[in-house]
């Protein structure tokens, strides 16, 4: 049976869906946030604050409703964070957006579409819209981002160049995310407890395989305690598998470990041969042997001093017997995943029991610093002392709860903020980039063309001065001379000077810049710089037929040069552009890893406020329209933030103090301490956008009432 | 395919805490626990009518795991309250109550939730600290060298469980057992890292509580046949075990993937077999005594065992094998092959038992923790009953082993502390507040409710119409009975505080629990002499009252931090 209806107000319908969602997830936002009891199938309670969580467990039916969650869900996927602050930036968007079209009967850019029907005409409208929607996400959002929020921004890492993180830093941004995540009783231990784990395995050298490794890994490295109070939540150095024993046998200096992956007593027969017994005598010299090479293998491991045998199979009673006899332990059924999460960390491949044995030394054993029980709760476990090959340090947290639903929150807590600061040590180009600077092919066919304009572009856009943080004082970049201390940890500069040492064979004047390492003439040096992108830049594109492969790795570096093209560029993307009219210049830089703001709706002002005085410069209506719509939405959540305060710390009176201090060039004052993410906040942004826009794209909701067919295999391969 | 089918939406309910049918059902639980707590609560007779036996309790370990709850509030409550319960055995009922009086308190005064958690979380580490502190008036040091503390201990648990159906007599005597049973499992010669063994409970059930014993080693129970087959061993020395946990039935292992064609005429069962009487053969020249298996052993085999007098016993289980492997130190043998040497263990003895109808095949240990505890009762509840409190006590008495420390029972603690928290919140906020968004009058608000939280906790002790009353020096409990003459020469009236530390013809003053009393400072700093010439104290366990203290207040939070409760309806 197949019905159809139309879904005559889908902007209308979104909206009304937005709202439901938005009153749920407002009640568990920002640090007043409020738990959620969230019931399973099964009968368990589960405790969550976590947006996406609650989206889930809500089993929506509705079209839109169902889209807009799905759109959440890859969003955190990607991010680990931001659901609730999606929820509420989308409804916000969309009242603008129905607040617009309520009062503007007669739509702004739709003259040619009065044969349509008024159904068709509205959809057109939304068309419209959404077009402008895209264009600002991938054309001027960017822009604004890197000219005017940049030199808000702060850096978390104390030194930019090697990404060391000091702790009191990381302790900022910990509390801000779990203060959305957690129960307020547990928040401030729960990320004492993440900043404990961070710097107990993390190595100085630590890179992102680490917060890689921690994000696929976190179930096998994490164990929960029931009927403890959440304070005895503890890290315990080394691995704990979540088993006991099979036979322990305490042993202490050199242990030696293997894994095996099959069973080592050889049998019988293996799968697709066929083993004839002729005689009672065949069969009891055959189980002789059977028994005499496994117990030669186990003497063997022994010889080697392997004290400890993982298995990822149940072995048989011999095996653990003879293993046993001969003191060493062993560990049977491991998952695959502990499996693979052991060999990561120690870099050891499985042991396979040799056909042909000889006196050899095996080779893929490793050492152990201990291993022994651990009890907790009365339940035992395998309590391993890897020692690690990679920068990891192996270390496992022990979460305790009175119940299991609120350990599976903090579980959940403790993940979603790997994600996140796996996100913020990400370099930031790829996360980052205009459409231009997207397609390296072509970029590099762009005839460079100098223009005013583009100068200042990369002066302002980089003119972040990386302070500590307690400092509120707020150099403007003009005073760069005053603030020598801070340069040291200029974030950018330092990128730009060492990339461009890497331009040195393509250019001639670039010699200046080995010498110029004064710190005093910065300033000077930064506009010296941008006026030798041109012969540069100019250098590259004419080298680019003799140079060929070299020219594609230099289009990457040139990110975080500022890229111009003019008016007069061929490429078709621009093109486009000019049809609508704009003289439009393309800029790619890039947000060095680690960027961060202080909390407290702090990114949403800024954006506001930039926004703002951009649409008072715009041109297009539809351009300002749409700035103006995101910039007022930006406001709800702030808004919602503030909710509960009253008096000076009120909404109404942080966003006067803030919008106050920018026009005045005086530094943002905020009243909460704590820092987050900008790329998690960007990264937000862009997917509510791309949210709104499917959502406005689509004219007719159908409704088919069968079951789902299955969809080929074949299909989808042919699709990846 | 067929069932596939669409997932219902959830249901989805917004301040929870608001509805009636949330306050209804809490109330219900609420008087479920409070009246089956302390020495005089009363029982609760469960009954399924789907089957099973009815069960007569009010441990809350066994009331709650019958129990039927369906809301999920209710369902937080009641498995953090089983949580805590199965790793610390005691307080369970205490924290139940505790946790349901917080809320009901909290939810009177309409605070914001933020304010309340904060606070409630500042009071309860006030708690904990003076709990832990030295100057803690209402803890006593836990004296090992004599079992006078630890029997006190031992037996407030036991009066506590009304429906263990005890005599005064039976439990002293069960109190003995249990301690007894608890000092066997102590190693003798520890160094360092001590591990305990284990008592095992051994049921007998239909006997009189008297007869229950503690034997140390293992009893395995046994028809009269066949431990009449059984030879008696005469040996004086020591007796060599071999301990199997494979089978010995003559089963064919795991031939592995592929297939195994056997040829006309050849018969696997003689082939095992003759492995099977070679291993004998190996066992007898080895000189062991006793061949104990946790699956089966071949008839063949264990004729032969015996035609060489050598004692064979099968189908002994897994839960026996870990403490037999603990008692004879042996290695579990794996093995039809070559058995390796040192995998034997030994006992000192072997001997047959009869107790009540059952039969016994008894194992004495050389010098072990393991030890059995024969735990008799009248009929199956009972016994169930005495079995979990048996475990329970032995329980709290590893935990007091740990942190030896016990609180003073009877509610004198509860009373003391909240006279604690009202002095130190009157006198002192500002400690308490620090550098906190709250006021003062919010703290004394919820330090109230907090306060007689705890002291209803308490006040749930009397469930026979009697006065409870506090002193204004110690802040201990008093209660009066129900009959009394409402002139109060309270002296006379009240002979012992609830925990029986302090007796009522020193110069105090009383009042009632639940009338309004100026804030007092309780004395601190506990005489070490009232407590050593007090020989009926009672008394709980620091650890698992500390515990269950921190989870009634953590579990309340979380309940009254509920914002919505999303209903999966699949």
């Amino acid at each position: 049976m197949l019905s159809s209806m139309a879904a005559t107000g889908s902007l209308k319908a979104a909206l009304q869906v937005a709202e439901v969602l938005e009153a749920i997830v407002s009640c568990c936002m920002g640090p007043e946030g409020r738990q959620v009891l969230c019931t399973k199938p099964t009968g368990e309670v589960l405790l969550s604050r976590n947006g996406g969580r609650l989206l889930e467990a809500l089993h929506l039916q509705h079209p839109i409703a169902r889209m807009i969650v799905d759109c959440v869900s890859s969003h955190l996927k990607k991010t680990g964070d931001g659901a609730k602050t999606f929820i509420i930036f989308l409804c916000h968007l969309l009242r603008g957006l129905h607040a617009v079209t309520d009062r503007e009967k007669d739509p702004l850019m739709c003259e040619n579409i009065q044969t349509h029907g008024r159904h068709w005409k509205n959809c057109c409208q939304w068309k419209f819209i959404s077009q402008a929607l895209v264009t600002f996400q991938t054309q001027i959002l960017d822009g604004i981002m890197d000219q005017y929020l940049s030199r808000h921004f702060l850096s978390i890492f104390s030194s930019a160049k090697e990404r060391t993180l000091c702790r009191s830093s990381l302790e900022l941004l910990l509390e801000a995310y779990f203060c959305g995540r957690v129960g307020k009783n547990n928040h401030k231990f729960i990320s004492q407890l993440m900043c404990d784990y961070f710097f107990k395995c993390m190595t100085c050298k630590t890179g992102i395989d680490v917060f890689e490794l921690v994000d696929d890994y976190f179930v096998e490295l994490n164990v929960g305690v029931t009927g403890l109070p959440v304070s005895d939540s503890r890290i315990i150095a080394g691995l704990v598998l979540q088993k006991d024993f099979s036979v322990y046998c305490p042993a202490d200096g050199d242990i030696r470990m293997v894994i095996v992956t099959e069973t080592i007593q050889p049998l019988f027969s293996t799968s697709g041969s066929e083993f004839i017994l002729n005689s009672e005598a065949q069969f009891q010299t055959s189980q002789f042997w059977i028994m005499e090479k496994t117990k030669a293998i186990i003497k063997h491991l022994r010889s080697q001093n392997v004290k400890l045998l993982l298995s990822s199979v149940k072995q048989p009673d011999l095996v653990i017997y003879y293993a046993g006899v001969n003191g060493i332990s062993v560990v049977e059924c491991l998952s695959s995943e502990e499996v693979s999460l052991i060999r990561r960390i120690i870099g050891l491949s499985p042991f396979v029991p040799p056909q042909a044995f000889s006196q050899c030394e095996i080779s893929n054993t490793a050492l152990v610093k201990f291993c022994k029980p651990l009890i907790l709760r009365s339940k035992r476990y395998v309590h391993l002392g890897l020692i690690g090959t990679c920068t990891f340090i192996p270390h496992c947290v022990v979460l305790c709860g009175p119940v299991q639903g609120l350990i599976e929150q903090h579980e959940d807590a403790l993940h979603g903020a790997f994600k996140m600061l796996r996100q913020l040590y990400k370099d930031l180009d790829l996360n980052y980039m205009t459409q231009t600077s997207d397609q390296n092919g072509t970029s590099s066919l762009f005839i460079y063309k100098n223009s005013g304009e583009g100068y200042q572009a990369p002066d302002t856009g980089k003119g972040s001065i990386q302070r500590p943080y307690q400092d509120t004082v707020v150099e403007n970049k003009d005073e760069l001379e005053k603030t020598q201390t801070y340069l040291k940890v200029h974030s950018n500069l330092v990128i730009s000077n060492v990339e461009l040492e890497t331009y040195i064979p393509y250019s001639t004047p670039t010699d200046t810049f080995e010498t110029d390492e004064t710190l005093k003439c910065l300033s000077l040096e930064r506009n010296r710089l941008t006026d030798d992108y041109e012969p540069l830049l100019k250098n590259n594109s004419t080298a680019y037929s003799t140079r060929g492969n070299n020219r594609i790795d230099i289009s990457y570096e040139n990110l975080q040069v500022t890229n111009i093209t003019g008016k007069g560029s061929m490429l078709p993307v621009s093109c486009k552009l000019q049809n609508m009219g704009a003289s439009q210049s393309y800029l790619s830089s890039s947000m060095p890893a680690g960027c961060v703001l202080p909390v407290g709706g702090n990114f949403e002002i800024l954006l506001h406020y930039y926004l703002l005085n951009y649409a008072k410069k715009c041109h297009q209506s539809e351009e300002t329209m749409v700035s103006m719509i995101i910039a007022n939405a930006l406001l709800g959540i702030p808004r919602v933030l503030y909710k509960s305060k009253t008096g000076k710390y009120s909404f109404p009176h942080i966003y006067i103090r803030a919008v106050h201090a920018l026009q005045t060039n005086q530094p943002l004052v905020s009243s909460q301490t704590g820092l987050e993410s900008v790329t998690g906040k960007y990264q937000l942004l862009t997917s509510v956008l791309q949210c709104l826009t499917k959502i406005l794209t689509i004219d007719l909701v159908i409704t088919v009432k069968r079951h789902p067919q299955k969809v080929h295999n074949q299909d989808s391969e042919d699709e990846l | 395919m067929s069932r596939l089918e669409a997932k219902k939406p959830s249901l989805c309910k917004s301040e929870p805490l608001t509805s009636e049918t949330v306050r209804t059902t809490l109330s219900v639980l609420k008087r479920i626990v409070t009246s089956c707590y302390g020495p005089s609560g009363r029982l609760k007779q469960l009954h399924n009518g789907f089957g099973g036996y009815v069960c007569t309790t009010s441990q809350s370990s066994a009331l709650l795991s019958h129990l039927l709850v369906t809301h999920p509030i209710l369902k937080i409550l009641t498995t953090s309250v089983q949580n805590h319960v199965s790793s610390f055995s005691d307080c369970g009922l205490f924290t139940a109550i505790l946790c349901c009086n917080l809320i009901e308190n909290v939810q009177r005064l309409g605070l914001t939730p933020t304010t309340v958690i904060r606070l409630n979380k500042h009071l309860l580490s006030l708690c904990i600290s003076y709990l832990k502190s030295e100057t803690c008036g209402c803890r006593i040091p836990v004296d090992f060298s004599s079992t006078q503390i630890l029997l006190c201990l031992v037996r407030s648990i036991l009066t506590s469980k009304p429906a263990c159906m005890l005599t005064r007599k039976e439990t002293e005597h069960v109190s003995a057992l249990i301690l007894r049973a608890f000092l066997l499992t102590i190693p003798e010669n520890a160094e360092g890292h001590i591990i305990l063994g284990k008592s095992l409970i051994v049921p007998l059930k239909d006997q009189r509580v008297i007869d229950s014993t503690v034997l140390p080693g293992i009893l395995i129970e046994m028809s009269e046949v066949q431990l009449m087959r059984l030879l008696p061993i005469k040996k004086s020395t020591a007796l060599k075990v071999a301990l199997f946990c494979t089978t010995l039935s003559g089963d064919i292992s795991d031939t592995g993937e592929g297939t195994v064609v056997v040829s006309y005429g050849v018969s696997l069962e003689n082939a095992v077999l003759d492995q099977l009487l070679n291993l004998g053969r190996q066992l007898v020249s080895d000189h062991v005594d006793l061949v104990l298996c946790q699956k089966v052993i071949h008839p063949s085999l264990k004729q032969f065992l015996n035609m060489h007098r050598v004692i064979a016993v099968d189908r002994i289980g897994v839960t026996l094998m870990e403490p037999l492997t603990k008692m004879t130190g042996t290695q579990p043998i794996g093995s039809l092959g070559s058995i390796s040497p040192n995998s034997y263990g030994s006992v000192k003895d072997v001997c047959t038992a009869k107790f009540g109808s059952k039969h016994f095949f008894h194992l004495i240990p050389n010098e072990a923790t393991i030890c059995s505890l024969l735990l008799c009762n009248r009929n199956d509840t009972a016994w169930d009953e005495l079995k979990l409190t048996c475990q329970t006590a032995l329980h709290i008495l590893q935990l007091t082993l740990k942190e030896p420390w016990a609180l003073l029972g009877g509610g004198c603690t509860e009373t003391h502390l909240a006279a604690y928290i009202r002095h130190k919140t009157h006198n002192d906020p500002k400690s308490i507040l620090k550098d906190d968004e709250c006021t003062q009058t919010e703290l004394q608000l919820i330090a109230e409710a907090f306060c007689s939280a705890l002291e209803s906790v308490v006040g749930s002790l009397e469930h026979d119409g009697g006065e409870i009353l506090t002193d204004m020096k110690y802040g201990h409990l008093w209660s009066v009975q129900a009959d009394s003459p409402c002139v109060a020469n309270w002296p006379d009236l009240l002979s012992h505080c609830g925990c029986g530390l302090y007796n009522s013809q020193e110069e105090l003053s009383w009042s009632f629990l639940r009338s309004t009393r100026h804030p007092f400072v309780p004395q601190i700093c506990l005489p070490l002499e009232a407590v050593g010439s007090a020989s009926n104290l009672t008394l709980d366990c620091l650890t698992a009252k500390l515990s269950g203290l921190q989870v009634a207040v953590e579990t309340a939070n979380l309940i009254l931090d509920l914002s919505y409760v999303i209903e999966d309806k699949n």
